[in-house]
């Protein structure tokens, strides 16, 4: 009997160290990385260019082909459309067993703000963030891309950008040039994100068959800034020529940074509408 | 070692059954097994699609081996595919459940899986809806031990079932009840009964996996990897008199439920209630504060992986229209109160006539809380005073008053009264005012045979919005009639229509069928998409149009 007592006491006592307690000045450990805005040396690169959000999923069968479609077009706009594969928590994105888990929570906080998870269908993609008749102007790349990237692409650049960026010991630096080539205003953020490619995980293919090689590219693997952004130290007026340094320490050792690129955006801070975008290797 | 004991278990069942159920060394085999079916089509106006499949299907098989103090059970699953409303993870099948049990006097402990709930569950409730599609019960061991007559205590620990998959993190609990009328034996008679108990339970999710949100819209969140409820309970009775209450108070917890605040939940529940021959009345209570408890912190399915279990305080109507709009508890935050008052007019009196005349009276208001935001994301969140309440989410009144006219014909009449904010079921609109009356009426024509006739009316002020797609909005009646040729066949015929500012016609033909343990039944019509709740616990209820069929038999 004493024994019970003892060891009842035991594990009452271990049940309630189990708790943890956070004090209130430790709640925010980390709140996106940013830099500090210096006046610039300009952009000669004018292009202005658009970026294809694919919300994607392992267990999603017609995925594939939309991958495909996305592919055929960033070669036929030749470096004028840059795309990027994120897998949100819907149920088309649980990993197959013994394999990596592409879900990351900023893809789901995206998913979630833009409606894709709760339209609930997959491939579903977003061109620079454009709102729609209502909510946002989701659309199946299956279904055609151009009616959705040309308006875009055949634009003036208001704003030109820039990128480049480079890793030793898991610090990428990234430096991002800006030209304000119109008056634009000064409501404007930088998001940084890196996206990896080359990456082996099984995918549910149109066939229904598992294809256990399959090669997943532009893979979004985490955003650097705020996931929304660091805000542009700027007057946004013509000529206004912007740079920043923004410092990233990776932590996931999964990633192969050789296969890892930066894509950096601005865009408006109300209407969450790309302006222009631009993506780098890290050397 | 999982898989060799699958299928020791399931040789061991299979065996037992080939002994026609009986006799295996001393022991036996009981068991259930249902089978339900759906074929729906498309239907513009209702909003139903065709299912590539064409069948759906959910198909379960209990077997429970007993022998003495041991016993030991499997269950097998099979969702070919899911039927309509139910996730589609459930897609697939294999056995779901199995577990050993060994129970002495006063001991007994489980291996596998198993169901638990500590008081009312407001710390621990592993449960199974099959109507809902919820299963969240546990594997690992159950452990329950009474040092002594009128104590109880019981330790849990497992995992969750997930689907067809397990939750990474880890539950464990303890919980204590104390009878003082059995510890104390000069109490053992007395007319004053009294119960307290108390429960604690924790999980443990990692902070570290990179598929947990350490980003938080900008944040790194601090998250605790260890999370903690524990509650007090007691239960005081004096003759006809009861008064029961709970509160369980949560630690931090930021999650995707609470927007990742670091608030501490709590949750108060009280009932007070008196009876005796032909009349009982009851009184219930509670508050309601960031009290959502899950195994995981990012779980996006709304009723999936909760540990605890908030219990509803407004009536579970049966009758269509009243239950058109069902209250799904707000685990996050809300004050509710409900009373409930049944009396019988005595035969032979005024209002009683020559059988008696019962009238049941219940009414409840449920409202959000009175809160200040303090900050959203990455703070405690926001304050609230304890008294305080917000928008109205739901209220409800309803008068049931039953009367049996002859020897033959009972009657029932119900007016209800429902008050809904859509904003409970995540859309903004004004609230829906509903006025719902009833007549019920059975005829018994003799011992095999009898007849029952439904009518219903909604008179509404919500009209249907094509941008929101409520099919519930408007006002409606609906027709029943159910004929019974006991002990073997029903059938029952029924439309509900949409007269005036709402859409569809849902007509509904039922046959169904009995012999001995065994019932088939089969369904023809349309489902207006809605919602259904059990004991708060809600789920979608996808249209469709087409067949429904329902086998069930136990051995």
């Amino acid at each position: 009997m004493k024994k019970t007592v003892l060891s009842l006491l035991t594990l009452v006592a271990l049940l309630f160290t189990a708790c943890d307690k956070i004090e209130e000045d430790q709640y925010i450990i980390y709140s996106g990385a940013s830099g500090e805005w210096v006046d610039g040396n300009g952009v000669s690169d004018h292009t202005q260019r658009a970026l294809i959000e694919k919300y994607t999923g392992v267990r999603c069968l017609n995925c594939p082909t939309a991958e495909d479609a996305i592919n055929a077009a960033v070669a036929q706009y030749g470096g004028k459309l840059l795309a990027v594969a994120i897998h949100d928590s819907s149920t088309f994105t649980r990993p197959y067993p013994n394999n990596p888990d592409l879900r990351t929570a900023t893809g789901n906080t995206w998913s979630k703000f833009f409606g894709v998870f709760d339209a609930g269908q997959y491939p579903v993609a977003l061109v620079n963030r454009t709102p729609g008749a209502s909510g946002w102007d989701l659309f199946n790349p299956i279904s055609g891309i151009n009616s959705y990237v040309d308006p875009i692409v055949n634009s003036e650049a208001t704003i030109a950008i820039e990128v480049s960026a480079t890793e030793a010991e898991g610090l990428i630096s990234t430096t991002v040039n800006l030209e304000f080539l119109e008056n634009v205003g000064d409501n404007l953020n930088l998001t940084l994100f890196i996206i990896e490619d080359n990456i082996n995980a099984t995918q549910l293919m149109p066939d229904s068959e598992k294809n256990e090689s399959y090669i997943h590219n532009h893979l979004f693997r985490e955003v650097i800034t705020d996931v929304w952004g660091t805000q542009i130290d700027c007057t946004g007026a013509k000529g206004e020529k912007k740079m920043t340094t923004i410092d990233y320490q990776v932590a996931n050792s999964e990633w192969i940074i050789a296969n890892c690129h930066i894509v950096a955006f601005v865009s408006n801070r109300d209407t969450r509408q790309i302006v222009n975008v631009a993506e780098c290797d890290i050397n | 070692m999982k898989r060799r004991f699958i299928c020791l278990t399931a040789l061991l069942a299979v065996c037992s059954m080939s002994a026609m159920a009986q006799g295996i060394m001393g022991g036996h085999v009981t068991g259930s097994i249902q089978l339900d079916g759906q074929i729906s089509h498309r239907d513009t106006i209702i909003g139903s699609q065709d299912v590539p499949q064409k069948l759906l299907s959910n198909a379960r098989a209990d077997i429970l081996y007993t022998n003495g103090n041991f016993s030991a059970g499997l269950r097998y699953e099979a969702y070919l595919g899911p039927m309509l409303g139910f996730r589609p993870d459930y897609e697939g099948q294999g056995i779901a459940n199995y577990f050993v049990s060994y129970k002495k006097e006063n001991f007994a402990i489980t291996a596998g899986h198993f169901y638990e709930q500590f008081g009312n569950g407001m710390s621990l409730r592993a449960y199974e809806d099959r109507y809902l599609g919820i299963d969240n019960a546990l594997r690992g061991f159950n452990v329950m031990y009474s040092p002594l007559s009128g104590v109880i205590l019981k330790g849990v620990i497992g995992r969750q079932r997930y689907f067809w998959l397990e939750s990474k993190n880890i539950v464990r609990g303890l919980d204590a009840e104390l009878s003082f009328n059995d510890i104390v034996k000069s109490w053992a008679d007395a007319k004053t009964r009294l119960t307290i108990g108390g429960s604690f339970v924790s999980k443990y999710e990692s902070a570290v996996n990179d598929w947990i949100p350490a980003n938080v819209n900008g944040y790194k969140v601090n998250l605790p990897e260890n999370v903690a409820t524990a509650a007090v309970r007691m239960d005081l009775a004096h003759g006809g008199f009861g008064l029961k209450a709970e509160y369980a108070h949560k630690s931090q917890d930021p999650n995707d439920l609470n927007n990742y605040i670091f608030r501490e939940g709590n949750v108060l529940w009280m009932s007070a209630s008196y009876s005796q021959r032909g009349m009982s009345a009851n009184i219930q209570a509670k508050r309601v504060d960031n009290m959502g408890f899950r195994s995981s912190r990012t779980e996006p399915y709304t009723e999936m992986l909760f540990i605890n279990y908030i219990p509803a305080i407004s009536k579970q109507h049966t009758y269509s229209f009243l239950s058109m709009y069902p209250y799904a508890t707000q685990s996050m935050g809300e004050m509710g109160l409900q009373g409930d008052f049944m009396y019988k007019f005595k035969k032979e009196t005024l209002l009683g006539g020559k059988y008696g005349t019962d009238i049941h009276i219940n009414a409840s208001l449920i409202t959000g809380l009175d809160t200040v935001d303090a900050g959203g994301r990455g703070t405690d969140g926001y304050t609230s005073s304890f008294f305080g309440t917000g928008d109205t989410y739901y209220g409800d009144l309803s008068v049931e008053v039953a009367k049996k006219l002859s020897s033959s014909v009972k009657f029932a009449a119900t007016y209800g009264y429902v008050v809904f904010n859509p904003i409970t079921e995540g859309h903004a609109g004004d609230n829906h005012h509903n006025h719902v009356v009833v007549a019920d009426l059975t005829w018994k024509m003799n011992k095999k045979n009898s007849i029952r006739f439904e009518a219903e009316w909604m008179g509404s002020d919500s009209k249907y919005d094509e941008s929101i797609d409520d099919k519930r909005a408007g006002d409606w009646i609906m027709g029943l009639v159910e004929y019974n040729f006991a002990p073997s066949w029903f059938v029952s015929v029924s439309d509900q229509y949409a007269y005036n500012d709402g859409i569809g016609n849902y007509y509904n033909l039922s046959v169904g069928y009995t012999k001995g343990a065994t019932r088939l039944q089969l369904g023809y019509g349309k489902q207006r998409e809605g919602i259904i709740c059990i004991g708060g616990v809600c789920r979608n209820v996808p249209a469709s149009n087409g067949l429904t069929f329902s086998l069930t038999t136990s051995f």
